[in-house]
Formats: C-alpha cells, structure tokens, sequence
C-alpha cells in the first residue's frame, strides 16, 4: 500500500527532516508512527497528503508514485486518502453535519446521497444526537470524532492522523483508538503519528520509530 | 450541488462577510464603468447628429464675380444631371447681403458704408438624402472647384469629418479613461477576493485535503468577482439612466438646438450589453488571477 525509498526531507540550509527513510506498509494495516517531536513523523504525513514534496528518495502508495502526479490527479489520490489532525482542522461556521457532508458536496455528490452517507458515518462514531451543533459547542472527544467522521465518509484507502488523540484525555484517546480500530477492521490501511506510547501498548499494533529523521525501530506491539 | 452553484453560493456568503469591502469594489468598478457609459452617452449623441447632418449635407458653390449667366447656366445644367443632386438654388449677390442683413442685423451699418458688395454670388445645392455620407458628394464637390466660373466650394462633409475625428477621440480618450480606471478597479475587486481568500483559509486547506477539484476550490472567487463586476456596472448604468432621466430633458432641450436633434438618446441595447459583459468580465478575470493564489 505504501512505500518509501530512501525518502528525505530537507528544510533550509541542510536540516533534514526526514533522512533516507525507507518503509513498507502492507494494505489493511494498522501502523503506528512514533517518535520524540521533531522526529519527522508529521512530515511523513505531509509527504504521504502530499502537503509537500520530498527532496530525495521516492513515496509509492497504491502503486503510483506520488511525486509524478499532476495537480488534478493530487486532488483525485487525496479522495482515496483520510486524514486527522490534532487540531481537529473543522469550520468553525459549519455545522457538525455540514463539516462531515462538506467533503462529500465539494466533489459533487447528489444531495441525497451525502445525506444518506453522512448521518450513516455520524451515527457509527455516536454523534448522530449532534448533527446541528458547531464545533465551538463541542467537547474535544466530539470535535475529533467529528474528524474521524469526515476523514472517513468518502471510504478512503487510507487514513493517515497526526496526533489525533494529542489534546485529548486518556479515556477520549482510547475512545478514538477504538474509532481507528473499528476503521482498520473494514479493510482500511490507517496510520497514526502518535508520542502516547501508553496508547500504543494499549491498542498494540505494528509500531515504526523514528528519530532525528531516520528510521530507528520497527516491530510489533502486544496489546 | 454542481460546482456552480455551490461557488455562487460560497460567493455570495463571502460577499455578505466581506461588507463595506465588498461596497468599495462595487464602487470603484461603477466609477469606471460610469465614466466609460458617460463617454459612450456623449459619443452617441454626438455620431446621431453627425448621421443627421450628413444624410441632409448641402454644397455651397461660389462664382466668380465677373461669371457671366452662360457660365452659370452650364455649372446648373452640370448640377442638373448629378444623380446625387435634389435641388439647385441661385443667391444672387444682392440676395447674399440682403440675407447677411437679415441674420445679422447688428452689422447692418458696416455693409451699408461699404462702397461695393462683398457677397459672391453662389449655387446652393442640396443633395438627395443620405448622398452626403459617399464619396460621389466628395467627387462632385471637386469637380465644381476645377469648373470655370468656380471661386470656390463649400462643403458640410468636410467639417464634419473633422467633427467625425473628434468623436472618435472622445471614444479612444473614454476607452484609455475607463481602462485606467477598470485596471483600478480590478485590482480593488482583487483585493478584495483575496481578503475572502484569506478568511476561508481553513476551509480551502480542508477542501484541498479532501481532493476537491480545482473548479470548487477556485469557483467561488471567480464568481465573488464576477458578482462584484456585474454589481458595479449595473450600478453604473443605473446612475447613468438616473442622471439622464435628471439633467438629460432640460440639457437636452438647450443642446438639442444646438446639435439639431430633437431630444438627447440614452445608451442602445449593445452599448448597455458591452457596459455590462464589460463589467462580468473585468470582476471574474481579476477573481481568477486572485484565485490563483490558492494552492
């Protein structure tokens, strides 16, 4: 599903974020990307959304390699690919509905069709009881289930999140590893950047370590 | 929702954000577009009575003062078989003073202490209507200046190709004054694209995360400065209409005797198309050079 070949991430004047990382990632995986900060696992992402290019080395996912796509085919692989974000990344002047629906109606779907797909995915992460609320009236549990929502509701491939449990509390952090869990268990390859080593024991999955850029572990985890 | 209508509707809801910038675009593109239909207005009004004049041109010929009748008699017989030519009338000298008299009464004195009359005696020719626009008035008119007996021909085109030249310059001085102006106002319209661009910063990062296709992504501020454009020239024309209809009757009446038109014309249907196609396509080219920004 995924590949890396001796992929780099240069930033300024010969500080690599990335060094000559070189990783395989089978479909229907559940890997976790960890790593003390500015060990490179958000550029990692980034590089796999692409949200930026690589220096050197080559990103493979599905079979295509990512740095000869066109703008046009960039916005069609990114389709296939969900993501979450620490951050949560909602509008703040949509509503949770229209924030999930809002990745189906941008690539022009049929209004009932979104509707239908959107309560669908709303209702598996439990907050079918918000649809009309805004995210400034949400928990934080909520907000981030709302983005696993939305990360899922076009049935990506894959789902890639950055610390998505990193402003969270222990017991909405598991809440939404079961989410990834439940998500993984349909087929979908899911990456997650995490430091939480707590959560990783706990969910007990594939885990790749980073630091300084370059690869330093690759393993499994019992739960 | 097809891209359309989802970027009219985002465009509309960034236009009602956006307020008093959003007023001040549609403000300096109707500045413009009013100072273009201004200089349309006057053009027109301007090529009507030049059309009006051309389609009744007269050709005044002066004789000589020692022509004699047979001279005469053959420079009419030449004017009689002119095709162009509807009717033919002798001033006499005593007749041109006496007329001169008559429409300048004031200067009555000064004729009358002349010791001879200065008037030449001339052919008043009028030509069949709409024969002053071609170019056989222009040849006839030449051939009675190398007649015998000829001092000299007076011809309305002339003059009125100068004035025909002068309309083409209040239209290229217009056009050069809206297009200065038009580049302000598309830079303003882009400005304020940009701002709404700005405040949907989030949103055009998750949409492009999402994989929305360029057309939803930069839809919306196409058509915010399409809106604005199409806004602001409709403004214009509306001002324009309003002061016609204000200041056009009574300045009319003053410039209609003037320019021998009974009343002042408003802008044709082409002229209000071209003001406001003018006006869309100004605001959506300066909305998608600002989309650009977005990547």
């Amino acid at each position: 599903m995924i590949e890396t070949r001796a992929l780099g991430k240069m930033y300024g004047r010969g500080l690599y974020a990335l060094r000559d990382l070189t990783l395989k990632i089978e479909k229907g995986e559940f890997v976790f990307l960890t790593g003390p900060s500015g060990a490179g696992k958000s550029t990692l992402l980034r590089l796999l959304l692409l949200q930026e290019r690589p220096t050197d080395g080559e990103v493979i996912v599905g079979g295509r390699n990512l740095a000869a796509l066109s703008p046009t085919e960039v916005q069609a692989y990114r389709r296939t690919v969900g993501f979450v974000f620490q951050d949560f990344k909602l509008i703040a002047r949509k509503t949770v509905f229209e924030n999930v629906s809002f990745a189906l109606r941008v690539l022009g779907q049929p209004v009932e069709q979104q509707r239908r797909r959107t309560y669908q995915v709303l209702k598996w992460v439990g907050l079918q009881h918000r649809l009309n609320a805004f995210p400034a009236e949400l928990s934080g549990g909520e907000q981030q289930r709302v983005a696993v929502a939305r990360a899922l509701v076009n049935e990506p491939h894959l789902v890639l999140a950055d610390e998505p449990t990193g402003n969270l509390d222990p017991d909405l952090s598991l809440e939404i590893m079961n989410l990834f869990r439940g998500i993984n268990a349909s087929g979908t390859t899911v990456l997650v950047a995490t430091h939480d080593r707590e959560l990783i024991k706990w969910v007990g999955r594939r885990v790749v370590q980073l630091e300084h850029g370059r690869l330093s572990g690759d393993g499994e985890t019992a739960p | 929702m097809s891209g359309l209508g989802y970027a009219f509707e985002e465009a509309r809801g960034s236009l009602r954000r956006g307020g008093r910038s959003a007023l001040i675009s549609v403000g300096t593109i109707a500045i413009a577009f009013l100072t273009l239909g201004g200089f349309l207005l006057v053009s027109v009004n301007l090529q009507r009575a030049i059309d009006r004049w051309l389609q009744s041109a007269e050709v005044s010929v002066y004789l000589v003062d020692d022509a004699d009748e047979g001279g005469r008699e053959a420079i009419e017989e030449f004017l009689a078989a002119q095709p162009i030519v509807a009717a033919v009338e002798y001033i006499s000298k005593d007749r041109a003073i006496e007329r001169f008299r008559a429409d300048f009464p004031e200067l009555t004195d000064v004729t009358t202490s002349l010791s001879e009359n200065p008037f030449p005696a001339s052919l008043e020719v009028r030509l069949r209507t709409g024969a002053g626009a071609g170019e056989d008035a222009d040849r006839l008119a030449k051939d009675l200046a190398d007649r015998e007996g000829v001092a000299d021909v007076r011809y309305d085109r002339r003059w009125l190709a100068r004035l025909q030249t002068l309309v083409t310059g209040v239209r290229v001085a217009g056009s050069i004054a809206a297009g200065v102006l038009m580049l302000g106002a598309a830079f303003t319209v882009g400005a304020v694209v940009r701002l709404s661009i700005h405040a949907r910063r989030d949103e055009l990062d998750i949409m492009q995360l999402v994989g929305a296709p360029f057309s939803f992504i930069r839809g919306p501020s196409v058509a915010e400065g399409l809106l604005l454009g199409g806004a602001g020239a409709t403004l214009a024309l509306t001002v324009l209409a309003g002061m016609y209809v204000m200041f056009g009757q009574g300045l009319g009446a003053g410039l209609a005797g003037i320019i021998g038109s009974d009343q002042l014309h408003f802008l044709g249907a082409r002229d209000v198309l071209v003001v406001l196609a003018g006006g869309l396509a100004v605001g959506a080219a300066a909305g998608g050079l600002a989309s650009r920004a977005i990547r």
